[in-house]
């Protein structure tokens, strides 16, 4: 399923409901400031999730504040199925005129990896990151664990019980990495999602679950879940009294990075307006409460290094699946 | 050889196609003492042995008399022409990219409606086109699927 | 405390009547097409949602996918094609009844037992969330296994007189569910490099392809047109209807209760089993699968139930149950509502439009069908040829918006010429199809559990959900099978007994 957002392509009854009902806020990001020209004039974010999904609603929150610093329309499109292989495909094939980009996020690279698509990360030139979702190490609130030492303690007594969200992720792999820091012995269980993942932590099937902030908001706030560490290379904001996993003595590490790539061969001119807008964006005093109220961690990376990140990150992963057999 | 014999063969040989493809899954450490594998070749033994016991049962039914059909089947439509409808449906696949959705779906209309004996009228043509129209007014238009446009019109929309 | 006046006010002082109304409305259209599920239906409309105030916005969502339920049985009554995977059930005696000319009847039926499937559901929601809410959490891997072989049970009832046959089906289904990623260690079996197959073959593929198109091949050239007998009229089942349709709708309730509340079903299950068991509870079980109006007032009821208490988890957990409620988390999220235990506490007009509204389009449902059901009962009373193309066109325009690839689309095809050997050779379909919903579930909550364990096989019998799903599974199928097998005999002898004398005449 693929569809696009603007009003103006769509008639029917959706387009009443919206036009009967519209609220305010449509208009909320289009304050005053001079919007930095720009080639195209409708800009398409293609993402791999579904409506409501995580890169939907990045793009989608993103776009609200865009058009402040671009000055053009944009449009997210979301192009489903093959684990995001298709929508790297319908980008890759796109016109590098700034006017198709591709929201970023490790599965793009999970996915080029493991199954081979036709089109893969390497057939996109990354544009600019722009945030780092943030990445904890969870257990129940009424649960014996307090620290992340208490867990490992416990994995080398007896045999551990720990979550990742999903088959082959980045997840998965912190988790992976942390038992071998650790040198325990503990089961990894993986899940259909974080949700599945977090009954499973709550009921005490688990010790722990590793998982995307996000994700777990409403039971932190509930007081249901505790957060032992983040993978994060620094301590969240909103949660300053958690440590990292590193301050807790293993040097695992990990960025679940989101940002954009187009098309191969982008002009200049168009990355040099991104990058500026992407800055310019970030310091939104709007979109700055919206996203840090997510726990999303702002991380710019310009057009200039993101290559080299994305690459950095394509090649640890690479040799994580093939120490592990998952490739070859 | 009656037709469970042949479906028994059938089976056997589905079983031993999945059983092979099961070779091109990955070995990983990732892996559970079950494995990716595990299920898959206890579901190619299962199958097998239901093929055999098939094949089995239907040679010795045919030895003794013939099986006696459904009465369903009396009625439905040959192989042949079956395959033939299907046939249209594939053709509209594959043509899909080209002519793209709006032609591509007056086309299996209409095409389907003469396969299936239409009288050959105005009425014919009117449907086939009416029906394309309305389908892409609700799936392009309403529901907003980019449903192929077609290379052919590339140049008319783009 | 939400008073008598809030409501007032939601009704009178908020768009929420016609937000209630167009939300069905849309969710039955969209449920109503084949190969666009609930939760595409939904997500289709999310995007327009983002501008409208939160408590309308998250009601409509609410609307479409009651509605969207619903109408998934439109199209499994008329055409043979479930408009959503929890339809699938609705097609064995929804479309024996429409080729005896009963199908208003059938729409009729199907209306008002999703009624009140959906009004008992919103009653559970409203009134038990938080005492349900702790039953989502007692499922542990072990206890999703028991759910899985349960729901695999019911293949016993289905096998169409012949064992082997039936087992042969549900092995190939589980085959289907194989393709794809694998749930534990991620690496890819059966998709020969093909993207498309990364996230397998969506089970509505393969519902289309063996109801649908195989029914479409099978009439193709035949004259003894299988034309609606009456005209455009839907009658609504009278008193004594209802009240001979209360088992069957009180079972189907029950158990879409349970289904909804724990995570990963969506429906389907609930469907077949209520099915199953409103066949074992009935007074005429005979007449299952030759057009019993039970066998279609059980599964409706219990996917109409879904679709209210999959809110349950949703709204104490923030655990989408189901993809229909991923949406709507998704929904929720974009209005910067988290759902969870708060959500009740700080925005409790959200919850109050949700329920207020669902209760709107729970009665709206009434006079929206009977609107929209003789449209759709004319346009399948065409004339044959032009209905063959238009059902034909329809069901492929339908799955290509499922990932907008034409390979879905082949998959289809393949599987109608399955179908159609299938049905040749005696194969019945509806273990293949339950093959292809649970085996996913089935093998994953297996796995996990004895990754859980270290490989100890006792960690199922430790579970007591898990050992009293198990043993529910066990005593299904015996009895089943003695049932079938019984049945069976019976028929044969009596085929043959109608043979010596005369020509039978041929039925479904």
């Amino acid at each position: 399923m693929n569809f696009k957002a603007d009003l103006t392509r769509r008639t029917g009854l959706a387009l009443l409901l919206a036009g009967a009902l519209a609220g305010s806020g449509l208009l909320a990001g289009r304050a005053a400031a001079e919007p930095a020209p720009y080639p195209v004039k409708v800009v398409t974010l293609v993402t791999h999730s579904s409506p409501g999904g995580g890169s939907d609603v990045f793009l989608r929150e993103l776009s609200k504040y865009l058009g402040k610093y671009i000055d053009a329309t944009f449009v997210v499109e979301n192009v489903q199925g093959g684990s995001g292989a298709k929508a790297v495909a319908r980008v890759a094939g796109a016109p590098a005129d700034g006017s198709v980009f591709y929201a970023t996020t490790p599965t793009y690279i999970y996915t080029s990896l493991l199954s081979k698509p036709p089109k893969t990360y390497k057939d996109l030139e990354p544009l600019a990151n722009i945030f780092a979702d943030s990445e904890v190490v969870f257990t129940r609130a009424d649960g014996p664990y307090k620290t992340l030492q208490d867990v490992v303690d416990k994995a080398k007594k007896e045999r551990g019980k720990w979550g990742a969200a999903n088959p082959a992720s980045l997840e998965r792999q912190a988790a992976e990495q942390l038992k071998r820091a650790a040198g325990v012995n503990a089961a990894i269980v993986t899940h259909e999602g974080g949700g599945d993942m977090m009954l499973n932590v709550l009921n005490g099937t688990l010790d722990i679950g590793v998982g995307e902030f996000q994700e777990l908001r409403s039971q932190i706030e509930a007081g249901k879940i505790r957060v032992l560490a983040t993978f994060n290379p620094e301590r969240l904001p909103e949660k300053p009294d958690v440590p990292t996993v590193k301050e807790a003595g293993y040097d695992v590490q990990l960025v679940k990075f989101r940002g954009l790539a187009g098309p191969k061969g982008l002009p200049d001119a168009v990355t040099k307006t991104w990058d500026a807008a992407i800055q310019k964006v970030l310091q939104d005093p709007d979109y700055r409460k919206e996203y840090t109220e997510e726990v999303l961690v702002a991380k710019f990376i310009d057009h200039k290094d993101y290559p080299a990140f994305v690459n950095s990150f394509a090649t640890t992963t690479e040799a994580f699946l093939k120490e592990t057999g998952a490739i070859k | 050889m009656n037709k469970d014999a042949w479906s028994g063969v059938a089976l056997l040989a589905v079983a031993g196609i999945y059983y092979w493809a099961t070779g091109a899954i990955p070995d990983s450490t990732l892996e559970d003492e079950v494995g990716a594998v595990g299920l898959p070749h206890v579901l190619a033994l299962v199958l097998a042995l239901l093929g055999l016991i098939l094949l089995v049962r239907g040679v010795l039914a045919a030895r003794s008399e013939a099986a006696t059909a459904p009465e369903d089947e009396e009625r439905d439509a040959r192989l042949p022409r079956a395959l033939g409808f299907l046939a249209l449906g594939a053709a509209y696949v594959l043509l899909l990219p080209y002519v793209g959705y709006l032609l591509g779906v007056a086309l299996l209309i209409g095409a389907v409606a003469l396969y299936e004996g239409a009288p050959r009228n105005w009425t014919l043509p009117a449907a086939a086109l009416g029906g394309a129209v309305l389908y892409w007014a609700v799936f392009v238009k309403l529901l907003g699927v980019n449903q192929p446009v077609g290379t052919l019109f590339q140049g008319l929309f783009s | 405390m939400t008073t008598f006046w809030d409501i007032v006010h939601l009704l009178t002082g908020t768009p929420l009547i016609p937000v209630a109304i167009m939300g069905l409305t849309w969710g039955i259209l969209g449920g109503a097409l084949p190969g666009i599920s609930a939760s595409i239906t939904m997500a289709l409309v999310l995007p327009f949602t983002y501008t409208m105030d939160p408590a309308m916005a998250i009601a409509l969502l609410a609307c479409v996918y009651i509605g969207a339920e619903y109408g998934g049985s439109i199209p499994a009554i008329l055409i043979r094609t479930p408009g959503t995977n929890s339809s699938a059930a609705t097609v064995i005696d929804g479309y024996e009844l429409n080729r005896q000319g009963r199908a208003g009847e059938a729409l009729g039926i199907s209306l008002m037992s999703g009624v009140v499937g959906s009004l008992f559901g919103l009653a559970m929601l409203v009134l038990l969330t938080e005492p349900l809410s702790w039953l989502a959490l007692a499922f542990t891997p072990p206890s999703y296994f028991g759910l899985g072989i349960l729901g695999l049970s019911v293949i016993a009832s289905m096998t169409g007189g012949s064992l082997v046959k039936g087992l042969a089906a549900a092995v190939i289904g589980l085959m289907i569910a194989t393709v794809g990623t694998d749930p534990i260690s991620g690496v890819t079996r059966f998709t020969f490099d093909v993207p498309d197959l990364l996230n397998g073959v969506e089970p509505v593929l393969v519902m289309v392809g063996l109801f649908a198109l195989t029914e479409l091949m099978s009439q193709s050239g035949s004259v003894s047109l299988t034309q609606l007998k009456e005209s455009v009229r839907i009658r609504l089942p009278g008193l004594a209807m209802m009240n001979r349709l209360k088992r069957s709708q009180i079972i189907g309730c029950i158990l879409g209760l349970f289904e909804g509340l724990t995570p990963g079903g969506g429906g389907s299950i609930a469907a077949f089993m209520s099915y199953n068991e409103a066949r074992r509870w009935s007074k005429t079980p005979e007449k299952f699968g030759k057009g019993s109006e039970e066998g279609v007032a059980a599964p409706e009821a219990a996917n109409n139930t879904v679709a209210s208490t999959a809110l349950i988890p949703l709204l104490s957990f923030g655990i989408p149950s189901s993809n229909s409620t991923a949406v709507l988390l998704g929904g929720l999220l974009m209005h910067g509502l988290l759902p969870g235990p708060r959500l009740f506490e700080q925005n409790p007009q959200v919850i109050d439009s949700l329920y207020v509204g669902s209760f709107v389009a729970i009665i709206a449902q009434i006079g929206v069908g009977m609107l929209l059901l003789p449209a759709a009962v004319w346009l399948v009373n065409r004339p044959r040829p032009y209905r063959a193309g238009f059902i034909f066109a329809l069901i492929l325009s339908g799955i290509y918006t499922l990932n907008t690839s034409t390979f879905d689309l082949g998959i289809a095809l393949a599987l109608g010429v399955v179908g159609y050997l299938m049905r040749r050779t005696g194969f019945p379909f509806l273990p293949m199809i339950l093959g292809v919903v649970l085996g996913h579930m089935v093998e994953s909550s297996y796995r996990r559990s004895l990754v859980l364990s270290g490989g100890d096989m006792m960690v199922f019998l430790q579970d007591p959900i898990c050992v009293g799903l198990l043993l529910a599974a066990t005593g299904f199928v015996v009895f089943s099978l003695t049932r079938e097998l019984r049945d069976g005999r019976r028929a044969r002898a009596e085929q043959a007994r109608n043979h010596k004398t005369h020509g039978q005449e041929a039925h479904g």
